[in-house]
């Protein structure tokens, strides 16, 4: 050593907390010569002024911690086997990289796991993904429209005496006018109608539905058009209004495409309209019909139409000005509304107002449905997380020795725990993209199915909001399965496990497992539950009488244009006879027409009794009006209860339902008795000639509306649902069917050709979507926890073979072995299903509001669930043990 | 590898660094090179710097490094010692040529006489 040159030393040592962190930042391999330096040079400084020599010292340390001499190539070998040896101090990420490079190579060593546990995960990550990436579509992303934020609509509050139940209703158009006329707090609002044509072009006739669109309708909206303009004001008035704006589907199957398309005309029941317009494909928002319709016209109401206030028949949409709440705007419409019913009591009485957010009103039904699966799904994920934790669990046990070699020889607990959460997060991420894949096919594939199910289901897409949730889907499953494995390995008793030599069968960390099953089991009961009562639900609701035979029903609805059919004699003429074509098929055993089917809500009206003074419209019990013709009953199998059902040879005659006859006449006999529908007219009187069962008009789980059913002679009917019972599957009949139309008139189409079954279905596509992805939640958490609950078995088992050994050498009998083994098993099991009944009491809340029939704390589904699961526990624990029966006590003891 | 071709361009502060060691000879370590550059060039660089920079030279093959004894005025911590290789000489050549012929005759206009 040269002898230490004393002269050049100020007595004074550099700044300890600097060099400390010089110590801690710097590479092993530059500490001496860069710290050395340092000193040197501060000793130098430090004889002309210490605090200048200090300050140096730090403003080097300073530059040296931010970004430090590389490391040297030999050190950075990644080495594996160097990988615990390393400096315990080592900066995370540089590190990171070379756990990573380690995990992957030890998961490829046992790709059979490796697989298994992706596969989970991908599972669980890409099943919550997808149902992510539904609430992104329907309840994050905003409408595709200008500051979707402030549109509503407008609605009337009937009078609840009147209408129970019903809490908005279609606005009227005078009233329309007068909101408009008198409200502050919109930027504009727009009045607007469906409206069918019949479209005539190369000699082909179809229906299409087409929207009535009143002035500012398009600007509200505030979608600019693809081609050409919107309407301009001085068109919504009568004789103007022979324009046209097509949507992006009716341009593209129409025209192909076509550019030059404006100013070409179309011929809409039988007048000519010129195309001045076409819409963009965005603006087209399914579950929103004004915006999803064909064709636009504008509604140009003459002065009488726009007078009428009795008649509830429009729609209405509204911009909000900015800053104003829907709080504000609703107490706006309800003043206007008080002042209106006092200046024209007679038809307003009774008649609210009310504001609802445009979203709110698209996605409102489906948003509890979504966050009840969101959570669903969600506990899908725990489940799955629970039984990769208890693999990685297994898997960390089993390397016990290989960590605590690499604990003796310096590894700090903290790398030993980094090292196996980079190994759970390694897998995490491949199954979670995986998962974005499964999901993305899921999507893809479903998208046609979904569309029944959900609104806006024609926007899904995988965006980047998905995307990210995807990956914070992953790496909070690569922390939750992997953090308790890593710190209880992490833990592991270095004396003892290297004492163990080269065995490995004592079941450690059995007190941990038991932990993962029993939390396992009680997710998998409270999903259980969920997925019980919703199908439960699905089952109430299927078997609620609706009041008809959906059996053996076809349903096909007949619509004629009014150009041709513009009298009342001919409408009919032209469905009678359809009718008695039809009754002659065979297979058919029954034929008749209603305006509209039941199920699929209708026409509601006030009713006024012959010789009682017509009330305020509040007052005024108002019934379901539908029109039928004879033999409607017999085909929909509705019973006569009494008196007789219509026939042709009737003029105006009329049939009850029991609840409207209980609700008009108490317990006097109404057949006989005649009434009046004042909307249609107050001069033909009704008669009553018979009472008919009671039908569900609306939703199945809805109340019974009275309802009537008339036969008229003054009205023409030109829209029916023709509806046919058959004798064989109604589908065979329905070609026959139509062409009986066709062959009356070949311009005439036939629509929405349904057995009366799938009517009834498609009214309960929310809860059946809702409890078939239920149940396949639940059945996917059944699986894992069994499959959870068979591994730790087997595992425990396994630990214990010598002790079980020991046992039957001792005189043991196999059923001592099988009982202690299950035993073993069903205890977490048991503690789960325990903890799982009293999660699921507390979730059922979430679900109240979707149950039909059924108690969300419905004791059956839960006894049922909790015994059923039990005997999954038992299931899974039986293998285990009979191979513990099986242990030879001579193999293991020799193995001693 | 391709700066063995000789065809290295050096950069900036490479440069310095080459220059501070072939003008120190025996004495070129890390705070001798520092305290050269601040002297001749005005620039007070970190130390840090000047080790990146000495390692990644030694790493082209432009220098070659031996280890000092620990001395007592370095908190007992020992030196590291650099040296030009031949590469390192014909490379700081180069740069040298590159530069002089590029500023040649142009001396009167950047005011450098």
């Amino acid at each position: 050593m040269t002898p230490p040159a004393r002269s050049a030393r100020s007595g004074e040592a550099p700044p300890g907390l600097a060099t400390r962190l010089l110590g801690w930042r710097l590479a092993p391999e530059w500490r001496d010569f860069v710290m050395g330096d340092l000193e040197e040079e501060f000793h130098a400084r430090a004889i002309v002024s210490r605090a200048a020599a200090r300050r140096w010292y730090w403003r080097q340390a300073v530059r040296c911690v931010a970004a430090p001499p590389p490391r040297q190539a030999l050190v950075q070998s990644g080495d594996p086997a160097d990988i615990f040896h390393r400096s315990p101090r080592g900066p995370f990420m540089r590190t990171l990289a070379s756990d990573l490079r380690y995990a992957v190579r030890v998961l490829l060593r046992t790709p059979s796991f490796a697989l298994a546990v992706i596969a989970v995960l991908a599972l669980g990550i890409g099943a919550n993904t997808a149902i992510f990436s539904i609430v992104n579509t329907v309840l994050l992303r905003p409408l595709p429209f200008q500051q979707s934020e402030r549109l509503v609509r407008l609605f009337h509050v009937p009078p609840p005496d009147a209408f129970p139940g019903m809490k908005t209703f279609s606005v009227s158009a005078a009233n329309f006018y007068d909101w408009k006329a008198g409200a502050r707090l919109f930027e504009a609002m727009a009045i607007y109608r469906f409206r069918p044509f019949v479209i005539t072009s190369n000699g082909h006739a179809d229906e299409i539905m087409a929207v009535g669109a009143g002035a500012d309708f398009f600007e509200i909206i505030g979608t600019q058009p693809a081609l050409g303009r919107t309407f301009q004001r001085e068109e919504d008035s009568p004789g103007r209004g022979h324009v046209v704006i097509l949507s992006d589907g009716f341009w593209k199957r129409q025209f192909g495409g076509a550019p030059d398309v404006i100013g070409r005309t179309l011929q809409l029941d039988g007048e000519p309209y010129t195309i001045v317009g076409v819409m963009p494909r965005r603006f087209t928002v399914k579950a929103w019909g004004a915006t999803s319709t064909d064709l636009w016209v504008p509604l140009a109401y003459t002065e009488q139409q726009r007078a009428v206030r009795e008649n509830h028949n429009a729609q209405v949409v509204a911009r909000l000005k900015p800053g104003v709440t829907i709080e504000q705007a609703i107490a706006e419409m309800q003043q206007i509304s008080r002042t209106l019913e006092a200046e024209h009591p007679k038809e307003n009485a009774g008649w609210g107002a009310t504001v609802i957010p445009l979203q709110e009103l698209i996605v409102g039904d489906i948003r509890l449905s979504l966050v009840v699966l969101l959570a669903a799904v969600g506990l899908v994920l725990l489940i799955a997380c629970a039984n990769v934790g208890n693999l990685l669990f297994a898997r960390a046990l089993a390397r016990r020795k290989e960590i605590a070699i690499r604990s003796a020889l310096g590894a700090a607990r903290s790398r030993v725990f980094q090292q196996l959460l980079v190994e759970a997060l390694a897998l995490a991420a491949a199954g979670g993209a995986l998962g974005l894949l499964l999901a993305r096919v899921v999507l893809s594939t479903g998208r046609a199915l979904l569309a029944q199910q959900i609104p806006r289901a024609d926007e899904l897409s995988i965006d980047t909001r998905v995307m990210l949730f995807a990956l914070a889907a992953s790496i909070v499953t690569g922390v939750l399965s992997g953090a308790l494995p890593a710190l209880r390995a992490g833990r592991t008793d270095l004396n003892e496990t290297l004492k163990e030599g080269g065995r490995n069968d004592s079941a450690v960390g059995v007190r941990t497992r038991r932990l993962l099953i029993a939390g396992e089991v009680a997710l998998s009961v409270v999903l259980l539950a969920g997925a019980g009562v919703m199908l439960r639900t699905l089952v109430a609701l299927r078997s609620v009488d609706a009041g008809f035979d959906p059996h053996n029903v076809l349903t096909m609805r007949v619509s004629l244009p009014e150009k041709r059919y513009d009298t009342p004699q001919k409408s009919r003429a032209f469905f009678e006879a359809a009718l008695s074509r039809i009754r002659a098929l065979p297979g058919v055993v029954s034929a008749g027409g209603v305006d509209d089917l039941p199920m699929l809500g209708g026409s509601v009206q006030p009713i006024v009794l012959e010789g009682r003074p017509e009330l305020l419209p509040r007052d005024q019990p108002t019934v379901e009006v539908r029109k039928v013709s004879p033999d409607y009953f017999k085909a929909m199998g509705i019973p006569v209860i009494r008196g007789r059902d219509v026939s042709d040879s009737d003029t105006e005659a009329m049939l009850v339902s029991r609840a409207a006859a209980k609700l008009l006449w108490k317990d006097e006999d109404p057949v006989g008795k005649r009434v009046t529908l004042p909307l249609e007219s107050r001069m033909v009187l009704k008669q009553v000639v018979g009472i008919v069962g009671d039908v569900k008009q609306g939703e199945l789980s809805g109340p019974t509306q009275a309802s009537v059913y008339e036969l008229t002679r003054s009205e023409n009917v030109r829209s029916l649902t023709l509806v046919m019972r058959t004798a064989v599957p109604p589908s065979t009949v329905a070609k026959a069917a139509a062409d009986v139309i066709r062959s009356m008139d070949a311009d005439q189409p036939v629509e929405d050709i349904r057995t009366m079954n799938e009517v009834v279905d498609e009214t309960l596509t929310s809860q059946r979507f809702s409890a078939l992805l239920l149940a396949v939640f639940a059945a996917v958490a059944l699986v894992l926890a069994s499959v959870g609950i068979y591994s730790v078995l087997s595992y425990i088992v396994r630990g214990r073979s010598r002790e079980i050994g020991i046992r039957s050498a001792l005189g043991a009998r196999t059923v001592d072995v099988v009982r202690m083994v299950i035993i073993e098993g069903m205890t977490p099991a048991v503690a789960g299903i325990a903890a799982g009944v009293v999660a699921a009491l507390l979730a059922g809340r979430l679900l109240e509001k979707l149950l039909f029939g059924v108690s969300a704390h419905d004791p059956f589904t839960l006894f049922a669930v909790a015994g059923g699961l039990a005997l999954v526990a038992l299931a899974a624990s039986i293998v285990p043990a009979w191979r513990a029966s099986r242990v030879d006590p001579l193999i293991v003891l020799r193995g001693e | 590898m391709w700066f063995k071709k000789g065809s290295a361009a050096l950069g900036d502060f490479e440069q310095l660094v080459l220059f501070g060691v072939l003008r120190l000879g025996e004495d070129a370590y890390g705070a001798a090179i520092r305290q050269e550059i601040h002297q001749r060039s005005g620039r007070d660089v970190s130390i840090n710097a000047v080790y990146t920079t000495l390692d990644r030279l030694e790493n082209k093959g432009l220098l070659r490094s031996w280890i000092g004894e620990p001395t007592a005025q370095r908190g007992g911590r020992r030196r590291k010692f650099y040296a030009l290789r031949p590469s390192g000489v014909t490379a700081l050549r180069q740069a040298y040529h590159t530069l002089r012929s590029m500023a040649d005759g142009l001396e009167g206009r950047l005011e450098t006489k």
